[in-house]
């Protein structure tokens, strides 16, 4: 069992990582439409438009 | 309901049969050229999906206006640098875009602006109906790309650059932040737990022990002092202020526990709390954001305020005329204003006589007579003919933006409202914590080998989660409900108001009636002509006419060709049809000769004649909606009071009161007057929804315990409402107040639910006969009856929606 000394704390560490990652992708932005990129998936299979390159 | 076709785009009733758009392969109906020209343009842009993928629009939504060179100006120079930011060759502006309606427009916008060459970025938030724009100033003009969103069949409105913040991003972002913390956390914490309970049957090192403890209290912390932030701060200015709302007993809750956890962490007290606090904490926060998101699909108050007047106005110096920014006007300057052009500010008519419309100002549903010397309100609209303006006060000194600020301070005064089942939650939660202390330390001395145990038992049996998701869940099932049935909630608050209402205050233009002016009555003043063949004639002429009056012949159909249509300001409109001249408008303008103008009633009268005679007379009259009797007369059914408060004169508002059976009404009341009125009912005890639509009743809707505001209803009016109804009929009013209903009852089956569940479990926890793991399994079966209990609101009203329909 003392093996969870050591992997309780390098799972916070993870934890850390990933909640600097999520603050870090809400400052950029990221996360500002909750709304569109859940259509975006179905909508970019649309036929292309000619001129579009 | 009727066998009209609804037009393929814009959806409002097809009229003229002519016009056809061809999408995949069908022929589908469109109403008007623009909307044609709209749909052609989507579908040879290749974007025909928009149409499958798109909510069901708002009838007139997305119609394009007939507006063409307006945006060309936007590409010069001085009017890039008042609404964008230029570096370089690089311009970034925030444009925003009126009559989007769903993510399917964001989709639309983005796509057509990501192919216009020199278009480097196109970002538009649904929600704030922003879109962001950079492009290179040198490839493209800001003009250019307004007059494609206008093409489109949106109103794009360019913001100045000062008003681009957008507060409701950062505290979006920042309450997204707080979640995530408070959601990780919980979920580390509550493994930790886990191993703390199994740690109580099968045992546990005390060493191992006190490292989950410690470990916990790591989590917990920023929990704590992040996530739970804006409680402590709530909690503290409600002490400040005196008066303590809910969020001191939640303070007290997370605080308390939290302190007695670290308590226990550091000197090996009988348990820890840290996973109810992180719980309590996430399921708090969870609601808090489901409601901030509710908040800011409301329109800001900014756009609210400048989209009534224009962006652009021509301004006289001497004697060139320069087109120049709207806000860049100041008292003194002479501004020419075109026929259908709204007024940009207060100020004294110069030059020309004209009518104004000033129904959203006033509720007034007459157009009025303005001569030289009379004084315009900005956001007027002047319907006949050029005139000129002298700048008397501007931007928050006109008589729109003192509108605008005695509804920011009705707000402050709007009668103070707290949940009852947050007041009673964060009241329990209390209870328990000081009953869990009394057990640890009755147990402790009675038998300390047991206390561990038993405590344990009482606060898992006792979670407060049944209790702290007992409101939240209904709230969030009744909202998207809501919105399903077309009603936007965007004050988390107003559905329990509105389920507690007792008297609703309706206005009347624009609410109870269309707003739009329609042929009640005709007489006929000679026996020459056919009723019939008149109306016919008189829709002729009319449609080739722009004046608001002339919209009320749409509903005849204009099968005969008129030519030499002429309208005379002021007098009305004349044209030749089957070769015979016609007039139509003033009785002294339809034929020669004096005649007594019966404007016997409150009805506008439009006289025909061929020059000689008078023929017949129209009388216009702004109708009732088809079910605004059957609306009335059911929230009276279930059992509220309803008035009537219209800015509009007596006998129209008196006639309206009568057909509809209501007999508490008030007319030509200013906004402050409609507040007094309203705090007279609060007084007395009322709870009062207000439905309006018109900038002057947007005082009285921020005043109102709840309020609701039909779609197509000035912005100001929106923002200040906390429902915004979509469609054309008043119907989704009485479902409010119906699906308001259900879900205090449901709030209250809840809270009646987590009280029983935790009062019985509670002594027999207490008593020791209750085992953690026994106790577990109450806790999560007690939450997810609430939750299910909850969700029963979802399915509910789906019959409304068929009768409404």
């Amino acid at each position: 069992m003392s093996i969870l000394y050591i992997l309780i704390p390098l799972a916070l560490l993870v934890l850390g990582a990933a909640v600097w990652a999520f603050f870090w992708a809400v400052g950029s932005g990221q996360f500002d439409d909750l709304d569109t990129p859940a259509m975006r998936i179905v909508l970019d299979d649309d036929t292309k438009p000619a001129d579009d390159p | 309901m009727n066998d009209v076709q609804a037009c393929f785009h814009c959806a409002l009733p097809v009229i003229d049969q002519r016009y056809t758009v061809d999408i995949s392969g069908a022929a589908e109906a469109v109403c008007c050229p623009g909307c044609k020209a709209v749909a052609e343009l989507i579908r040879d842009s290749g974007m025909s999906r928009y149409y499958s993928l798109r909510d069901a629009p708002e009838p007139g939504v997305g119609k394009p206006e007939e507006s063409a060179g307006e945006w060309e100006i936007f590409n010069r120079d001085d009017m890039l640098a008042a609404f964008a930011g230029v570096n370089g060759r690089r311009a970034e502006a925030t444009v925003y875009v009126g009559g989007m309606y769903c993510t399917a427009c964001s989709w639309l916008i983005e796509t057509s602006l990501g192919s216009v060459a020199g278009v480097s970025d196109a970002d538009v938030n649904p929600v704030t109906h922003r879109l962001r724009l950079a492009f290179d100033k040198t490839q493209t003009g800001l003009g250019d790309i307004l007059a494609m969103l206008a093409k489109l069949g949106y109103h794009p409105q360019p913001l100045a650059p000062e008003s681009t913040a957008a507060p409701e991003l950062l505290e979006q972002r920042t309450a997204l932040k707080r979640l995530l913390v408070a959601s990780l956390g919980m979920m580390q914490v509550m493994m930790f737990a886990v191993a703390l309970y199994a740690g109580e049957f099968k045992g546990i090192s005390a060493d191992m022990e006190r490292f989950l403890r410690l470990v916990s209290f790591f989590v917990t912390t920023p929990v704590v002092f992040y996530s739970a932030r804006p409680f402590f701060a709530g909690a503290v200015r409600g002490v400040r202020s005196k008066h303590p709302g809910m969020d001191l007993p939640v303070a007290i809750a997370i605080g308390g526990a939290y302190a007695a956890s670290v308590w226990s962490t550091f000197y090996d007290g009988p348990a820890v709390w840290f996973d109810s606090v992180t719980m309590f904490v996430f399921f708090l926060t969870v609601g808090r954001f489901l409601e901030m998101r509710a908040r800011h699909r409301s329109i800001d108050r900014s756009v609210a305020l400048s989209s009534i007047l224009p962006n652009t106005v021509l301004r006289l110096d001497g004697d060139t005329e320069s087109t120049v920014p709207a806000n860049q006007l100041i008292a003194g300057d002479m501004v020419r204003i075109r026929a259908g052009e709204p007024v940009p500010a207060d100020g004294r008519l110069v030059e020309g006589t004209t009518s104004v419309d000033e129904a959203l100002l006033t509720g007034e549903s007459r157009p009025l007579r303005k001569t030289a010397g009379d004084s315009l309100l900005a956001g007027s609209v002047n319907l006949d003919r050029q005139i000129l303006l002298e700048v008397g006060s501007t931007g928050v000194d006109t008589t729109l933006g003192t509108i605008s600020r005695l509804s920011e301070r009705a707000r402050y005064t709007r009668p103070a409202f707290v949940r009852v089942a947050d007041r009673v939650a964060s009241y329990i939660v209390v209870a328990i914590l000081v009953v869990a202390t009394l057990v640890a330390v009755g147990w402790g001395i009675a038998a300390p080998e047991r206390a561990f145990e038993i405590t344990l038992s009482v606060l898992v049996v006792t979670c407060p989660c049944a209790l702290a998701l007992a409101t939240p869940a209904a709230f969030a099932a009744a909202g998207s409900r809501l919105s399903l049935l077309r009603l936007l909630v965007t004050n988390g608050d107003a559905v329990e108001a509105i389920s507690r209402a007792t008297h609703v205050v309706f206005d009347k233009t624009g609410t109870l009636t269309r707003g739009q002016p329609r042929i009640a009555e005709t007489r006929r003043l000679s026996e020459r002509y056919e009723t019939d063949s008149l109306l016919e004639i008189a829709a002729a002429i009319e449609s080739a006419s722009t004046h608001p009056l002339a919209r009320a012949f749409q509903a005849v159909a204009a099968k005969l060709p008129a030519s030499d249509v002429e309208a005379a300001i002021g007098q009305g409109v004349s044209g030749t049809v089957n070769g015979k001249r016609w007039y139509l408008g003033r009785a002294g303008f339809a034929a020669a000769g004096p005649h007594a103008e019966a404007e016997d009633d409150d009805r506008i009268s439009v006289y025909m004649g061929d020059g000689e005679k008078l023929h017949a007379v129209f009388l216009l009259d702004d109708e009732p909606r088809d079910d605004a009797e059957r609306t009335v007369a059911r929230l009276r059914a279930m059992g509220l009071g309803i008035s009537l408060m219209s800015g509009d004169r007596k006998p129209a508002v008196a006639r309206i009161a009568a057909r509809l059976g209501i007999d508490r009404y008030a007319a030509e009341c200013s906004p402050q007057n409609k507040l007094e009125q309203l705090a007279t009912l609060q007084d007395a005890g009322e709870v009062v929804v207000m439905v309006g639509d018109g900038i002057n009743d947007a005082p009285v809707l921020s005043g109102a315990d709840a309020s609701i505001a039909p779609a197509h209803s000035a912005l100001l009016a929106q923002t200040n409402a906390d429902v915004i109804m979509l469609g054309e009929q008043l119907a989704p009013v009485v479902t409010a107040v119906e699906i308001a209903r259900r879900t205090l009852t449901i709030v209250r089956q809840n809270l009646a639910w987590a009280i029983l569940y935790n009062v019985t479990a509670l002594p027999l926890a207490v008593a020791g006969l209750v085992p953690p793991w026994l106790a577990a399994i109450g806790m999560s079966f007690s939450s997810l009856i609430v939750v299910l209990n909850a969700l029963r609101l979802s399915r509910m009203g789906a019959t409304d929606r068929v009768a409404a329909a």
